[in-house]
């Protein structure tokens, strides 16, 4: 173990942390009622639930940045006073944030020490020597091997992960909150942080954490409690569960999470609605090239980092093309701008749905019709308001959107919910081909079921679908074939009974599929 | 295409619980309607206590030509900060077209051909604005900094030491202090364009592609939107606007002057955050920035009438500026609190960070 | 290029290697591509006007850009953490008349002037601060606001009157040379950059500016004072501006109802911290490069004039200069692209 300043704190590190009978309501909307939740050293507790069920808040209400409404929180047995965020960090409880944010053109020693900034020998002025020193022996204990004057914006996302997991070990916090990691890594990058994680157990730190991905929560954690609608309602050793057991409590019914969406569909002899040819844009991808027919959803496989939402973008005429053609409906698309695709017949659903997808703070009729504001009705250059409405209606009423009204804001609807909004935004531009880019990103459970119904139902009404995930079961449940993409190349296809998690895990990370 | 039917999934109905009733809209309205109030208040106010202020009405109508000029620059500016962004150079803009417009006549074209290339000379400056913002991706606090220092020295060299007067009589009538009945011709322009800017926001293709913009740029392009088209022919507009008050200015005045615009871009800039529109893009209604003018200009013509100075006016124009917008957001902040409390808490360690963006381009 | 050492002839080839490292690292620091600029500008006026290099004309140029400098060095602070200050001009005014009659009038001392001017300074900063920082309204608007009351009250306090003769102590700060072609002001500049840079790089306080401008959510989560820190920003600026009023009275000798924003001080301390390298999305820059940004503005604009290029293109000049130290600076997101592609994978 490294010498360091941290030896004194190896063995008994965590204290037991307790939160008891918490309630939370932001503007009169309870997000949690009640909710009793402890965290022991030596012990991962992951806290589950769907989008929108509290686990976030929960977490920031034990973390010090939001303010429990009523509710106690209990540290070694002790009641501890209203936390913020320096205080809670002080008693040793840390938060590490969903995306890591760090200060980019700062060095990571000082984003490590923000906050306790070391002092030099003036006692005003900051000893930088001391406290880049200290910080290599922190990196190397979370196994990062970079130089601690690099500036934070020119690291790795991960990279930026395991630094907030430093900077925990930098303010000598024991209770260690982990709010859904890892969904900006890949397989490998979570799997390091796993093994992080593993290692704080053994030296008896007190870790929570939050993960929409029940494979790695089964893996990681030692104890799990489920969350709905701001309410406990599980809470056992993770050897007392299992999978569906956890699907269950957490949407409240049986979910057939793992069975297929449709039967698959043999589409050959249709009409080819999207055909991509040598497509390239160096230096995301390289002669990218393949086919869509109508009424067929085609997965497209890769991890993060492997270029598929770059092709979905280039398709689109978001980034520009080195060379390669695209054609819908046989159609060439020449200086293709998202425009003349959507004017074409082809739509593309962002897979960051807060930064490209949704306007936060419009409502919901002009979020819907975003996509199609050239084709609303007209008196002269006037738009028809009433038309507006009445196309808004219908199509959010298609997708189920659930809301009090269209001019509800999108940012009040739940991220189902808002996700829901955008596919009939695209619905309105009645597509022939429509790209899918992790449409379930951010979506709890439920919300994941009907979207996989949507897109099967669309494509049996003749939709060509393209649907990019990183989770492979679900292009597996979903998809008729997919390609699996592996730094910027189609690196294979895989079609009917051949198209399995297993064999496309095979090929997203560079192997064969045989 | 009947892709759409029946789609709906067979997710069994749960009551919206995160729904809130939250719209934007409501807010707008009663803010301009709040202003609104407070105009009929300012017009009483200074009826009574200010004589020659009311004059039967026909005095208060033609006080406004000593503000629409600021209207339509505001206005021009509206359209930019609705997208996100903000145009420092409105001003050096209205002092260019005017000087441009007496020095082509000065030379010996037809008054009204000169301020129609006049015109075109603003709208061309915009674009230079507006190309500056959207192929090199500079902040347009930063070109239009820039290009504010650059217009005025043109402005100063092409009008040199004594710039042009005593223009036609047909255009000082029509473009300065004509009226029909007590109605001044610029009331009358300054209706039309507002109502056609008014219009055009909420109700046109452009507007809505500005507005989303200005809410979410990255979203607007991905929902098909042409951001930069959007963002030049907003720029475009800024600089055609500050140009028309530049030879309105010039028209009422009977002379052209290298530094008209200076005094007007603060006051603009002013109504239009006076006027309900985020200085972040997206939000805002032409109508209160309309209301906006009147407020202002008639505060600062009736302080003017009563024998204040021309700073002392501004001054209390900052001022009003300032409590609108801490009673603003007095009005937003969560019921219950006491003032105290709401300090208290904004300025404990406990705090959220204030807003520290300029007014660039917005994310999330 | 002579600020760099040339390499020795005897060097290993590794050394020379490391030398052209060190070279072409340094180039890529804003401090150092001013230096070059105004020392290429300065040859340059030189050799086609002698008069230019004289002792006079360096200490006029210099002495001319302390004002300029000690406000950028205020817009900088307040940049870094992603405001803006559009009154330090009023502030500069107030804080000339402020101490201008009383010195006028009845002699006052220096040194209590000095006290005079950063109190005042301090207190309408804390104007700013507080609607920003307390209230909650943007940068940009508050200190528009701003600028607009303290203008009118600058007016109100001058009550028509201008100061026009001001005691020879002060005079004599405002003129007089160290050195041939070391003015005192500049000293006086040098120490007030000197400490800044000192606050902002090695103090803790100075460190949470940084935080906080580059990524304000993540400092409050890590405990930083985000609100008290941007209140003391326009603390300082207005604080600085204060002293920059003093050192206007001292160098112009008058003080009037417009002294500051007259003569576009608010912009071209902007400028001048933009040239200097800060860039507006904050946490980037320091008070260094918006000095020596006022030393090269004085400095281009004096070879303007030796130039014969009327002083009508001045404020041209600035904004030209703008515009390229911001392309320069990669801050155009276009312009970072094309440099950029060159390189790897963006995600």
């Amino acid at each position: 173990m490294s010498p360091g300043p941290r030896t004194d704190r190896r063995q008994p590190a965590g204290p037991h942390y307790e939160g008891r009978s918490i309630s939370k309501a932001f503007d009169g909307a309870p997000v949690l009622s009640g909710i009793t939740v402890s965290f022991a050293p030596g012990e991962i507790h992951s806290v589950l639930g769907e989008n929108g069920a509290g686990k976030s808040t929960l977490l920031k209400i034990l973390a010090g940045v939001y303010q429990p409404d009523s509710g106690e929180l209990i540290l070694g047995g002790q009641r501890l006073p209203a936390l913020s965020p320096r205080s809670a960090q002080a008693r040793g409880i840390y938060l590490v944030p969903q995306e890591p944010a760090l200060m980019g053109s700062l060095s990571v020693t000082e984003n490590l020490f923000v906050g306790i900034l070391k002092r030099g020998r003036l006692r005003f002025n900051v000893d930088w020597a001391g406290m880049h020193r200290e910080a290599s022996s922190y990196l190397n204990r979370v196994g990062l091997h970079i130089d601690p004057e690099a500036r934070a914006e020119d690291l790795s996302i991960a990279q930026q992960q395991l630094v907030e997991c430093a900077r925990a070990l930098v303010h000598r916090c024991t209770v260690i909150f982990f709010d859904e990691p890892t969904s900006p890594l890949t397989a490998n990058e979570a799997a390091t942080l796993f093994e992080v994680m593993a290692k704080l157990r053994r030296d008896g730190y007190s870790q929570g954490f939050i993960s929409h991905r029940l494979d790695e929560v089964l893996t990681v954690s030692d104890r799990v409690s489920v969350l709905r609608d701001g309410d406990k309602v599980l809470s056992a050793h993770v050897s007392e569960v299992d999978r569906s057991a956890l699907v269950k409590a957490m949407v409240g019914r049986d979910v057939a999470s793992r069975r297929r969406v449709r039967p698959p569909v043999d589409a050959t002899g249709r009409e080819e609605v999207l055909h991509v040819e040598d497509l390239s844009s160096a230096p995301a991808f390289e002669g990218v090239t393949f086919g869509v027919r109508a009424g067929e959803v085609v997965g497209l496989a890769g991890l993060v980092g492997s270029g598929r939402t770059e092709i979905a973008e280039t398709i689109f005429g978001l980034r520009a093309a080195d060379r390669g053609t695209v054609h819908v409906r046989g159609e060439l698309l020449a200086h293709r701008t998202p425009r003349s695709c959507i004017d074409a017949g082809l739509v593309y659903l962002p897979e960051d749905r807060a930064r490209h997808g949704i306007f936060a703070e419009v409502e919901v009729q002009r979020n819907v019709t975003a996509g199609v504001v050239p084709r609303l009705e007209r008196f002269g250059p006037l738009l028809k308001t009433s038309a507006e409405r009445r196309m808004a209606g219908e199509a959010t009423a298609r997708t189920a959107v659930r809301m009090t009204s269209l001019d509800t804001l999108v940012k009040a609807l739940s991220g189902g919910n808002q996700q829901r909004a955008m596919l009939a935004r695209w619905l309105l531009a009645e597509p022939r081909v429509a790209i899918f880019d992790e449409p379930t990103r951010g979506v709890d459970v439920a919300a994941k079921d009907d979207i996989y119904r949507i897109v099967a139902h669309l494509a049996d009404e003749g939709l060509g679908c393209v649907l990019i995930s990183s989770e492979l079961s679900e292009l597996a449940i979903v998809c008729d074939r997919a390609l699996a993409i592996y730094e910027g190349r189609v690196v294979g296809e895989l079609s009917g009974a051949e198209l399995t998690d297993d064999r496309l895990g095979a090929m997203v990370v560079g192997g064969h599929a045989s | 295409m009947s892709l759409l039917a029946g789609a709906a999934p067979a997710a069994p109905p749960r009551p919206g619980r995160a729904v809130r009733r939250l719209t934007a809209g409501s807010q707008d309205r009663t803010w301009v309607s709040a202003l609104a109030f407070l105009l009929v208040a300012e017009v009483v106010y200074f009826s009574v206590t200010v004589s020659g202020f009311w004059g039967g009405g026909t005095g208060m109508l033609s006080l406004s030509e000593q503000f629409l000029d600021i209207g339509l620059i505001a206005l021009g500016e509206t359209l930019v900060i609705l997208a996100g962004e903000i145009d420092l150079s409105a001003g050096a803009m209205s002092s260019l077209v005017g000087i441009v417009m007496a020095e082509l006549w000065q030379q010996g074209l037809n008054i009204w051909v000169a301020t129609a290339l006049a015109l075109l000379v603003g709208a061309l400056g915009g674009a230079l604005n507006g190309l500056l913002v959207t192929r090199f991706g500079i902040d347009s606090l930063l070109v239009t900094l820039a290009t504010q220092f650059i217009l005025s020295s043109v402005a100063t060299a092409l009008g040199g030491g004594s710039p042009p007067y005593g223009f036609p009589k047909s255009f000082v009538n029509l473009a300065g202090t004509g009226t029909i009945g007590p109605v001044p011709y610029q009331l009358i322009a300054f209706a039309v364009i507002a109502t056609v800017t008014g219009l055009g926001v909420s109700r046109t293709r452009y507007g809505r592609g500005l507005v989303l913009t200005g809410y979410n740029r990255a979203a607007a392009r991905y929902s098909g939107t042409n951001v930069r088209r959007t963002l030049l022919w907003s720029f475009i507009a800024s600089g055609f606007l500050a140009g028309l008050s530049g030879v309105m200015v010039s028209g009422f005045y009977n002379a052209a002057r290298d530094d008209i615009g200076d005094s007007l871009l603060l006051p603009a800039i002013t109504v239009v955050v006076l006027g309900g529109v985020d200085i972040f893009g997206g939000r805002g209604r032409v109508l209160g920035v309309v209301v906006a003018t009147f407020v202002l200009g008639l505060l600062t013509q009736g302080l003017l009438v009563a024998g204040d100075s021309s700073l002392t006016a501004t001054m209390v124009t900052g001022i009003v500026l300032v409590m609108c917008l801490v009673l603003k957001i007095m009005l937003n902040r969560r019921s219950g609190a006491s003032l105290r409390q709401l300090l208290a808490r904004r300025f404990g360690p406990m705090t959220r960070p204030p807003p520290t963006r300029l007014g660039g381009e917005t994310t999330s | 290029m002579s600020a760099l050492p040339a390499p020795l002839d005897a060097s290993p080839p590794a050394l020379v290697g490391a030398r052209a490292r060190f070279a072409s690292n340094a180039l890529r620091h804003r401090e150092v591509q001013l230096l070059l600029a105004i020392l290429l500008v300065g040859g340059v006026s030189t050799a086609l006007h002698p008069n230019f290099g004289s002792a006079s004309n360096i200490s006029f140029m210099l002495a001319d850009s302390v004002t300029t400098m000690v406000l950028a060095v205020s817009q900088t602070v307040v940049i870094l953490g992603r405001g803006i200050d559009l009154s330090v001009a009023p502030v500069l005014g107030i804080a000339a008349i402020g101490v201008g009659f009383p010195a006028q009038d009845h002699h006052l001392n220096i040194l209590l002037a000095l006290l005079f001017v950063l109190l005042i300074g301090a207190a309408l900063g804390v104007g700013n601060g507080f609607l920003v920082a307390v209230v909650g309204i943007p940068p940009i608007i508050t200190t528009l606001a701003t600028l607009t009351i303290y203008g009118g009250l600058q007016f109100i306090f001058t009550s028509g009157q201008e100061v026009i003769s001001i005691p020879t102590s002060y005079g004599n700060l405002g003129s007089a040379d160290v050195v041939p072609g070391v003015p005192w002001l500049l000293v006086i500049g040098a120490a007030v950059v000197a400490g800044a840079y000192f606050m902002l790089t090695r103090t803790v306080p100075g460190r949470s500016i940084y935080a906080i401008g580059n990524n304000s959510d993540a400092a409050f989560r890590a405990g930083l004072p985000v609100r008290r820190v941007i209140f003391a920003t326009y603390v300082i600026s207005g604080t600085l501006a204060g002293l920059a009023g003093l050192i206007y009275l001292c160098h112009t000798g008058s003080a009037d109802a417009t002294s500051g924003t007259d003569s576009n001080l608010n912009l071209t301390s902007i400028a001048a911290a933009l040239i200097g390298g800060t860039t507006l999305r904050g946490g980037r820059g320091n008070p260094v490069g918006g000095a020596l940004g006022a030393v090269f503005l004085s400095v281009a604009l004096t070879a303007m004039v030796f130039a014969r290029i009327p002083p009508i293109w001045e404020p041209a000049g600035v904004g030209v200069l703008i515009l390229l130290a911001v392309i320069a600076g990669g801050e155009g997101t276009h312009v970072r692209k094309m440099l950029q592609s060159a390189g790897g994978a963006r995600r």
